[in-house]
Parts: structure tokens; C-alpha cells; sequence
């Protein structure tokens, strides 16, 4: 070793082994809060976003995206939506849907916005969609079942959701001027609300 | 008494010096902690590794997207940016942000978006403004979509991105000064062998600058 170099390296501060091991720790736990507390920072969630723009369970088509109609940023104007903010503090909600061609999707999304469910409509095959979102500990035998009650028997796929809150959104893809009104019926006639009261609506 | 306060000043001096010194080892220290914990986070969380992401040239798609068993930097990503993406189960959202040399992506610029029709899909693609927001025109065209884009007939397609009108695929930019372009893939459920072959032909178009104003 020369010279010049033993100088340099006694002019540098010696490596102690506990600080530098200390600091790791330290920025290893600083990482994980500071990620952790960025979705809880988040300035606006896709739910807050929303909450103030939907009706609690109650499914709603939205206008066609454009500027100064986008309720969320990178919501692309390539599809029309219908969305419904569900909330199953007050029962089990019902949520159905046609998925009539290629592109159309249902997914519902927890408040923090993970996504609960996904249905993507295969090309040619016409898909309907009957879901009955519940709590688990919500989930329980209330009152008459419908064959008992004289009423239709539902074919409803129960959902037992890990959110009391969140949001469903039906999407149907851009096809063109020609498809816009056929998709926007479409839109029209799902349904999201209670369930006793879609029953009844149905 | 004259040695006495001499003395003492050097005392305190050396005192100072010391708690100076410490204090600067104290700043260094948190400094250190606070650039590198927050700093990484905030890296993980903005901008993504090979952990969280997939990248195809200028694309980025986060591949835990809206999952039920997403990591917390993805799952902070998107409510950051406050958008419900469809899941990346069933569907694959790219954006991306510069062209294929690594430049900003700006409406200042021309460019050529340049692909091939990926069959058994659906898919679109369309232009932000930086902040995602949509970027008014006149013309009223805001994406293209699988269903609603010209297709040249060998299957390829090109999208020119441009402030002016140009022929074909045209997707206007204004004034929005950087832009962000999402590529979305809904997978229709392929066969296999037919996915193998899509995957071979690379659906991800590439973002060519063509001029810049």
C-alpha cells in the first residue's frame, strides 16, 4: 500500500460496524412506514373520488367520458360506464349484469381499491352476471326464502366480500357510433340495490 | 487570571467543538436514514422495479394490478394515483410515458405509434395529459380501440399522435404539453397454443418521435 494512499484512509472516518448496521435498520424500517402510510396518504382514492359523485347501491350511467367528465384520472373515453357504490352495512347487496360481447367486464373494487371480482364477456357468448354481495358475518338465514315466500327462485352467486364498501363498474367497450345506443340500453338494464329490493324490482 | 480565562475558553472550545461535531454526526445520520428510507420508498412506490413491473421497451404495466394479493407498493401506486385499473388477472394495462429514444413524450413532438392487431383480444389505446386527464380536441377523438381502429390488411396498425390533423389513426395532443399514452389488453381467453403464437408476434406497439416543433 502506498503511501499517499495510507494518508487518505486515515483521513476517512473508520466504518463502525454498529452504526452502519444501525442505519440499515433504520432506513429498512423508515422504507416499509413510508410505504405502508402512502395509501393512507393518498390524496384522493378511486372511492373518495366517487363516493360524492354515486347514490349507495344504486347503479348509475355515467355520460360518456370526456374532458371535464372524467371522474377518474387515466379513465379512458374507450368505453361507457355504469357504476354503483355499493354498501353492505345495511344487508346484502344484489348486483346483476349482461356481458353481451367481447370487451365488456363487470368488476367490483373494495374501497381501498383492490379488486373483489372480475367477469370478462367471451367473444360471441352473451354472459349474465347475478351476484349477491354480503359481509360474512352478515351472511346469515334473514326471513322466508324466496320459494317460500312464493317468489321465483334467484339463481344469485352468493359473494361473501372482505369490504363493507366498495364500488362496481360495468364497462362496455367503444364499438363505434352504431353500438353506442344498443350499449348504453345495455348499461341501462343492470341492476344494483339491496336485495330484497331488487327481488322485488325483478 | 489572565491564564485561568485562557483556560477556560479553550474549555469551552473544545466543548463546542465536541458537541458540534456530534450534532453533525447525528444530522448526517438522520440525513442519511431520511433520504435513503423515504427516497426508496417513494421510488418503489412512483416509479417501480422488476419486482412490481413489467416493461416492454417505453411500457410499463404493474403486474399485481387491483389483485386481491397485490404487494403494498402496487397497492399504493394506484391509490396514489387515485384510478380503479381492471385486474391484472384478466387484463394488462400499460402506460407509458417516453418514446422508444428515451425522450419525454410531448404534444410539441410528432409521433408514430406503430403495432399489430392482437387477436382474441380486445384492446385500446389511448392519450393523457400528464396528470391523466383527457386531452381536449375538436375533433373529439380521445382513443382507438380494437373495434374502431383502421387496420392495415396484413393486421398492423399505426396511430400518428400529432397537435395537427393528419390521415388515418389520428389522435390529437392540443397543447398538453407531456403526455401519457395507456395501452389496455383484455384477455378474452384464448387457447393456449393461440396465446403462444400472439406472444410470438409481440403485441406492444412501439412509440416512434417522427418531429419535434
Amino acid at each position: 500500500m502506498s503511501v499517499t494512499r495510507k494518508k487518505v484512509l486515515s483521513w476517512l472516518p473508520r466504518p463502525r460496524f454498529r452504526i452502519v448496521a444501525l442505519a440499515l435498520f433504520c432506513v429498512v424500517i423508515l422504507h416499509i412506514a413510508a410505504t405502508l402510510a402512502a395509501t393512507r396518504l393518498a390524496p384522493a382514492t378511486a372511492y373518495q373520488r366517487l363516493a360524492d359523485l354515486l347514490p349507495a347501491n344504486t347503479m348509475q350511467v355515467l355520460p360518456p367520458i370526456g374532458p371535464g367528465k372524467q371522474p377518474l384520472p387515466f379513465m379512458g373515453p374507450d368505453a361507457r360506464y355504469a357504476m354503483c357504490r355499493f354498501d353492505t352495512t345495511k344487508g346484502p347487496v344484489s348486483i346483476s349484469a349482461n356481458l353481451p360481447g367481447a370487451g365488456w367486464s363487470l368488476s367490483l373494487y373494495s374501497d381501498k381499491g383492490t379488486s373483489l371480482y372480475t367477469a370478462v364477456a367471451q367473444p360471441g357468448r352473451r354472459t349474465q352476471v347475478s351476484l349477491v354481495l354480503s359481509r360474512k358475518e352478515t351472511d346469515k338465514f334473514s326471513g322466508l326464502t324466496d320459494e317460500a315466500a312464493g317468489r321465483a327462485i334467484q339463481r344469485d352467486r352468493s359473494l361473501a366480500v372482505p369490504a363493507k364498501r366498495g364500488i362496481a363498474v360495468l364497462r362496455a367497450p367503444d364499438q363505434g357510433a352504431v353500438y353506442q345506443a344498443k350499449n348504453e340500453a345495455e348499461l341501462k338494464r343492470s341492476l344494483c340495490g339491496l336485495k330484497n329490493s331488487v327481488a322485488s324490482a325483478r | 487570571m489572565r491564564f485561568s480565562l485562557s483556560f477556560f475558553l479553550h474549555r469551552l472550545y473544545k466543548r463546542v467543538a465536541f458537541a458540534v461535531n456530534r450534532a453533525a454526526d447525528y444530522a448526517m445520520f438522520a440525513g442519511f436514514v431520511l433520504i435513503a428510507g423515504i427516497g426508496s420508498a417513494w421510488y418503489m412506490v412512483d416509479t417501480g422495479s422488476a419486482l412490481t413491473t413489467d416493461r416492454v421497451g417505453p411500457w410499463v404495466a404493474w403486474h399485481s394490478a387491483a389483485r386481491p394479493d397485490a404487494d403494498p407498493y402496487t397497492r399504493a401506486h394506484f391509490a396514489r394515483m387515485g384510478t380503479l385499473p381492471m385486474s391484472s388477472v384478466v387484463a394488462q394495462t400499460f402506460i407509458a410515458r417516453y418514446d422508444e429514444g428515451g425522450s419525454r413524450l410531448h404534444s410539441s413532438c410528432e409521433y408514430a405509434v406503430k403495432g399489430h392487431d392482437i387477436a382474441g383480444s380486445w384492446w385500446s389505446l389511448s392519450v393523457f395529459d400528464d396528470d391523466g386527464r383527457i386531452i381536449p380536441n375538436p375533433a373529439g377523438r380521445y382513443a382507438f380501440t380494437s373495434d374502431t381502429i383502421a387496420l392495415r390488411p396484413n393486421g398492423s396498425y399505426a396511430v400518428t399522435l400529432a397537435r395537427d390533423a393528419r390521415p388515418g389513426n389520428w389522435l390529437p395532443t392540443g397543447g398538453a404539453g407531456r403526455l401519457a399514452l395507456m395501452l389496455s389488453i383484455v384477455d378474452l381467453g384464448l387457447s393456449s397454443s393461440e396465446k403462444d403464437r400472439e406472444e410470438e408476434e409481440n403485441p406492444i406497439p412501439t412509440i416512434e418521435q417522427v418531429d419535434c416543433r
